[in-house]
């Protein structure tokens, strides 16, 4: 495939653009958002997990007998028990027969948290009754936490049959590196550690399902589990054929990633159904989601160095990183893809080293967290730009609009062969400057440090948001992959009933919070001159479904955009070929206008949607042979730029081409004392090309912004050097509250994209993918006077007080 | 192991309800469960993010820290009782005009504490309003277009919102 | 996560509730508020057989003052104290009651409860410790009080025997010349405190006649701190300084995933710092 061709964006639209109220809002507005919490089936039984106290361990026995004897228990399925009843679970890892991923643990538990045993009761007060009594014999083992000891020889395995706890490595080289730093004036080098939090949504991951022996059909309803055309994996870990398998999508209470692909609570249910013949629902309580929940983010340690000529001119980028997967490893290294998506951000590198070693711990694993490892990248470069800035002794913005990509290279490829479709950096950086006072607060920074002795720091970053994700960069990491899948479509499909009213059906999990009705309504709208709200947007689950893949990588909007383009040109095609009938004209002679079809500039002759779709309902007589009855169309919309890696993977190909930017600017205050970090003001511009919704949008970059806060200061997975697991309540993992969470003044910059309709870019991770590096930099330059860097994310009050006292204070 | 149930009788938006009940069982599992009064949610049951927030005697309380017996005698309200029928109450619809949800599952807690912060307070600042819902957890929003609504909804109340260009035509 | 069974008994009177915990003892835990015993019992920390629901003891919500002292029954929620006029007349109390969790925590909580539930990093014990308060502790046997020094025997322990119930606490009514503070420091806003710091000067023609400090997150439960170095003196920052790093030198904090010791030690120095200033300037000290 080679680029699609450039679209031009020059109608002028009447819903696009509009920050309506949203579509999707009345039934959660009144408490009727049918969640999976919220539902129930005749007979159902709940399930609650034994779970592992140890990091590392055998597990010799487990003596269910008590257990069964607690009323309102119905059965206890170990993890034994679950080898038979299931198989491993999807695994798109290196070598998932050697890091076999099983939703019960069998021989041994890998991390604190992990279920060894599924208690199935009459009530979920019952199933945590039946686990207090389940007695499981450990024997614990050597337990390896810190991912630099996991690669030395002699460390703890987590994965025997692997051999060794490095999961993955390579080195990548793209351009000619050895040249770039040959033309450099010097290097800056540093060591960054960005540590592990995750999504944790106020609604944890539920799934019930229905197992009917008479039928052999699994009716699964979750909120998640999109990749639809993946499901058939699922229905191989449940052991039933794949077409048997019915998943129906529920709203989700937040996701940010981590229901992507919740595969886990519905294999737990789904098998347990099938075991004990009734419905069941697994739903994670807050422990569960803290400890068990398999999406933590990324934790990543970066050895670094960035080439420079003495003017500022950034040659060369050259890092290694060592990624801590945890104990598993289901999505591979994909968040390394995300990075590599980017990895130069919004500069002229023309050569990046990018070298990985992936390994196990004895942790939770990885999941998807909003940004999906592309966020650590924008972190690690800024901290590099700024470094560089320090070096040379120049201005922070300066550095970057040397820099910087320029309007008229679009679409500008990175050297790692993906491409930046649009963008125009410089107008950014500028509004943002100007609405964040940037020289009112320089001042402000000197005038209240001498006078009041307050640390107070400026903080500056502009980074790239990639939207939309090709499946390639989940196997362009192997010469030979496994499974060189090349699709992730979005489906719709768009029904005008016999009165003209409109349904669009979705196929996917689509609804996290992010605004999938809105979207589709807001597209259909456009398409048909219609109200949004009075465009129906229903879900259907598998069973009955076409090709999916739900949100994620800030892909949703875009790739529902293209299936409604798809639909309705189908739709308006048939209406076309029945209005020429009734107003007697050829199609060319007809236009869309105003909700109908008309005669070109004759607006008495004219048929509305209503009228067209009433002949199409019910008098298939009157209309010429090849007319079938209906009107409703279906579009699979596969994702629209993406070319294949080289075979000696020094091109990566397209993978993630619509490409958006933002500037944050962040003031901070530190109190030396304690280390606490606290906002006096903070600016975000995103450009995500052409917004469908503003007002929707601003509230995905201000609520990924508070994200990003809470990852820079509060937020953190730890296990101590025993592997114990310290974060299991949230009176220790703590999410920021509207009080650590100043207020966002948003601005916005639009340069369409020319590959999608209407030029629309994903933006829903951007907020969470630039705050954590202005607000370092924010710290940096608050604590200026003392010469320290902050390298470790978060950056907790304690750390902060370290770095001081090792500088002398 | 199962211990003597307990009557509990209460109010439930002007509903009244008679159960027996296990004792141990939370306010909020009575109103799902028990009740099939859905909108007050579950998110940490160890009283930190609020989300199951209702008013109990017109007074705030976590309802995953309150007993369901506690509620005996008791007048609770839940997001459930906020609109009349077809009608919206001002804070839903303030939160429907400036988006004040995106996934919605903090919203009935943060509707019910609104509730009681209009109620004494019906001229708030942003910044009270900021304060006034630090009890609440929101992961999506960022705090700000909540705060947004609840402003927007103390100008309905008073009688003095403007007119929404965007809302739906009924 | 959801509590072990318990069976639940709501005495009408106090006699009643004295009575059952007589009978019932350590396998009885007094259930008021619930705030920091619920979310104890739903991660099955706690797993009492029995609970004994106080919330219907009227008698017990009161907050009196008479003469020097002001009193507080156990039923006496967060919320009622700061809203009660007679709360006034120790303005420390308030100050500490004030940084308890959010609304709907103050709406539910009782300050005997956080009193009895004895967390080493809550608030109100360490400005009971630093008001030299007592608590009233009933059974059917007698009827005694127990100084706020003698109170506190370990993390979430009080020294009560097993059928006791706490069914008041008094501290002294403020006397001329005395200013408080409570100055805290936590991760988020009213989160729990990492280090919080309770503190009450008395000034006496612009000399220091009395300062007491009480400290939580700084020991396995609150603590006093010695600030006796201050007496006498006035409170220049100077004074102020040596007293904090003082009070605080031997103190071994426990360390948790909010702080370690060392860091612990450094926070509560500026704390007490902070809260000496605020107590003086509230006493009527220039500084």
């Amino acid at each position: 495939m080679t680029a699609p061709a450039e679209r031009q964006h020059t109608k002028v639209t009447n819903w696009v653009g509009k920050s309506i109220r949203r579509v999707e809002d009345p039934k959660f507005l009144r408490g009727k958002g049918g969640y999976i919490g919220d539902r129930s089936l005749p007979g159902m039984l709940h399930v609650a997990l034994v779970k592992s106290p140890y990091a590392h361990s055998r597990i010799v026995s487990i003596d269910t007998s008590e257990a069964l004897k607690v009323p309102g228990v119905v059965a206890v399925i170990t993890g034994q028990d679950a080898l038979s009843l299931a198989d491993p679970l999807p695994d798109f890892g290196p070598d998932p027969s050697k890091h076999t991923w099983r939703l019960l643990a069998a021989e041994k538990v890998r991390y604190v948290g992990e279920g060894v045993a599924a208690v199935v009761a009459q009530t979920r007060y019952a199933a945590e009754d039946g686990v207090a009594e389940v007695l499981v014999d450990y024997e614990p083992l050597d337990v390896l936490v810190d991912p630099e000891e996991a690669l030395k020889p002699g460390a703890p395995l987590v994965h025997e049959a692997l051999g060794s706890n490095i999961a993955y490595e390579r080195t990548f080289t793209f351009g000619d590196v050895d040249a770039a730093f040959a033309e450099a004036d010097l290097v800056v080098e540093d060591r960054l550690h960005w540590g592990r939090s995750g999504s944790q949504p106020i609604e944890p991951v539920g799934a019930i399902a229905d197992y009917d022996d008479a039928t052999g059909q699994m009716t699964i309803y979750e909120n998640s589990l999109s990749f639809t055309s993946y499901l058939f994996m699922l229905a191989g870990t449940l052991k039933i054929p794949s077409h048997k398998l019915d998943l129906h999508p529920v709203p989700a209470g937040g996701s940010f990633g981590s229901k992507l692909w919740a595969v886990k609570p519905a294999a737990i249910a789904g098998m347990c159904s099938k075991a004990v013949g009734r419905p069941v629902m697994y739903m994670e309580d807050r422990h569960d989601a803290l400890a068990n929940n398999d999406h933590q983010g990324s934790d990543r340690i970066y050895y670094v160095t960035l080439g420079l000529k003495k003017d500022g001119t950034i040659t060369a980028l050259k890092l290694h990183s060592i990624e801590d997967y945890g104990a598993y490893i289901q999505f591979g290294v994909g968040h390394h893809g995300n990075a590599l998506a980017q990895v130069v951000g919004p500069y002229r590198i023309k050569a990046v080293q990018y070298g990985l070693q992936a390994v196990f711990t004895n942790k939770n694993q990885q999941g998807a967290y909003r940004g999906f490892g592309s966020e650590v990248n924008n972190w690690m470069l800024e901290r590099m730009v700024d470094l560089a800035a320090r070096t040379l002794e120049m201005d922070p913005r300066d550095i970057r609009r040397m820099n910087f990509i320029r309007p008229d290279e679009f679409p500008y490829f990175i050297p790692t062969g993906n491409v930046y479709d649009s963008g125009d950096y410089e107008p950014v950086l500028d509004k943002a400057l100007e609405m964040a006072r940037w020289d009112y607060w320089q001042a402000e920074k000197i005038r209240l440090r001498e006078q009041e002795g307050r640390h107070i720091g400026l903080g500056l970053v502009t980074c790239q948001e990639r939207s939309v994700f090709s499946a390639t960069e989940f196997w362009f990491w192997f010469d030979e992959p496994g499974a060189p899948v090349t699709s992730m479509p979005e489906s719709v499909t768009i029904d005008v009933d016999a009165l003209g009213n409109i349904t669009a059906t979705l196929y996917s999990c689509a609804f996290w919070g992010n605004s999938p009705e809105t979207m589709a309504a807001q597209l259909i709208a456009e398409e048909f001159d219609v109200d949004p709200h009075s465009v129906n947007v229903v879900y259907a689950g598998t069973g009955q479904g076409l090709p999916a893949t739900g949100p994620g990588g800030s892909r949703f909007t875009v790739m529902i955009a293209g299936a409604v383009e798809g639909a309705v040109s189908k739709i308006k095609k048939k209406a076309f070929a029945i209005a020429s009938h009734l107003l007697e004209a050829a199609v060319d002679d007809l236009e869309w206008a105003d909700g109908g079809i008309q005669v070109k500039g004759s607006a008495d002759a004219r048929k509305t949607l209503g009228d067209i779709a009433i002949t199409a309902h019910l008098f298939k007589h009157s209309l010429p042979e090849e007319i079938e009855s209906g009107l409703e169309a279906s579009h699979v919309f596969d994702h629209p730029y993406t070319t294949m890696p080289s075979a000696d993977r020094k091109d990566l190909g397209v993978f993630y081409p619509f490409m958006g930017h933002a500037c944050h600017i962040c003031v901070v205050e530190v109190d030396v004392d304690t280390g606490k970090v606290s906002f006096l003001d903070y600016v975000a511009v995103h450009d995500a090309g052409t917004m469908v919704n503003p007002r929707s949008l601003e509230g995905h970059m201000i609520g990924g912004t508070a994200q990003g806060i809470g990852s820079s200061l509060l937020e953190e997975f730890v296990y101590d050097e025993n592997g114990d697991f310290q974060s299991g309540s949230f009176l220790n993992y703590l999410l920021p509250t509207s009080m650590d969470v100043p207020t966002i003044k948003c601005g916005h910059y639009e340069t369409p994209s020319p590959y999608t309709p209407y030029g629309i870019k994903g933006g829903g991770e951007g907020g969470r993918m630039m705050a954590p590096g202005a607000i370092f930099a924010a710290i940096d330059d608050a604590l200026e006077p003392f010469g320290v860097r902050v390298r470790h994310l978060p950056a907790t009050p304690e750390r902060i007080v370290e770095a001081l006292e090792q500088a002398g204070h | 192991m199962s211990q003597p149930s307990v009557r509990v009788s209460l109010t439930v938006n002007g509903v009244g309800y008679e159960r027996d009940v296990d004792p141990r069982t939370a306010l909020v599992d009575l109103l799902r469960d028990g009740l099939g009064l859905t909108g007050t949610h579950i998110g940490c049951e160890q009283g930190v993010c609020g989300a199951c927030t209702v008013l109990v005697d017109g007074t705030s309380v976590l309802s995953c820290l309150m007993l369901a017996v506690q509620a005996d005698g008791c007048e609770v309200a839940t997001v459930e009782g906020l609109a009349s029928g077809p009608e919206l109450h001002p804070l839903q619809e303030a939160f429907w005009e400036k988006q004040g949800l995106q996934c919605g599952f903090c919203t009935p807690g943060m509707l019910m504490r609104a509730k009681e912060i209009l109620a004494s307070d019906p001229a708030p600042t942003a910044e009270s309003v900021r304060e006034a819902i630090a009890g609440n957890l929101c992961r999506c929003t960022g705090y700000q277009f909540i705060v947004e609504s609840v402003l927007d909804a103390a100008d309905r109340m008073a009688g003095s919102a403007s007119e929404s260009t965007t809302a739906p035509k009924s | 996560m959801k509590s072990a069974p318990f069976t639940y008994h709501r005495p009408r009177s106090v006699p009643e509730a004295l009575e059952l915990k007589h009978e019932l003892g350590g396998d009885a835990r007094v259930l008021a508020g619930g705030q920091s015993l619920m979310p104890m019992m739903h991660f099955r920390l706690a797993q009492p057989a029995h609970l004994i629901d106080i919330n219907g003891l009227d008698e017990l919500a009161f907050v009196r003052r008479q003469d020097d002292r002001l009193t507080v029954g156990a039923r006496t929620r967060h919320a009622e104290l700061l809203e009660a006029a007679d709360a006034k007349s120790s303005p420390l109390l308030t100050q500490a009651v004030a940084w308890v969790g959010h609304a709907q925590v103050r709406h539910r909580g009782t300050v005997v409860g956080s009193i009895a539930h004895a967390d080493p990093s809550a608030e109100i014990p360490a400005a009971l410790l630093a008001l030299a308060g007592e608590v009233t502790a009933a059974s059917t046997r007698s009827t005694r009080t127990i100084a706020a020094a003698d109170l506190f025997d370990g993390p979430f322990t009080v020294s009560l025997a097993d059928d006791e119930i706490i069914t008041s606490v008094a501290v002294p009514v403020s006397a001329a010349g005395t200013g408080t503070a409570f100055v805290e420091f936590s991760r988020i806003f009213h989160g729990f405190p990492v280090v919080g710091v309770a503190a009450l000067v008395q000034l006496d023609a612009g000399v220091v006649s009395r300062a007491s400090i009480g400290l939580c997150g700084m020991a396995a439960n609150a603590v006093t701190a010695d600030v006796s170095g201050l007496v006498g003196l006035p409170p220049t920052a100077e004074a102020v300084e040596a007293a904090a790093r003082a009070a605080v030198a031997d103190l071994e904090p426990p360390a948790d995933i909010h702080g370690s010791t060392k860091y612990r030690k450094r926070v509560c120095i500026a704390l007490i710092r902070r809260a000496l200033d605020e107590a003086v300037t509230n006493a009527g000290g220039i500084r």
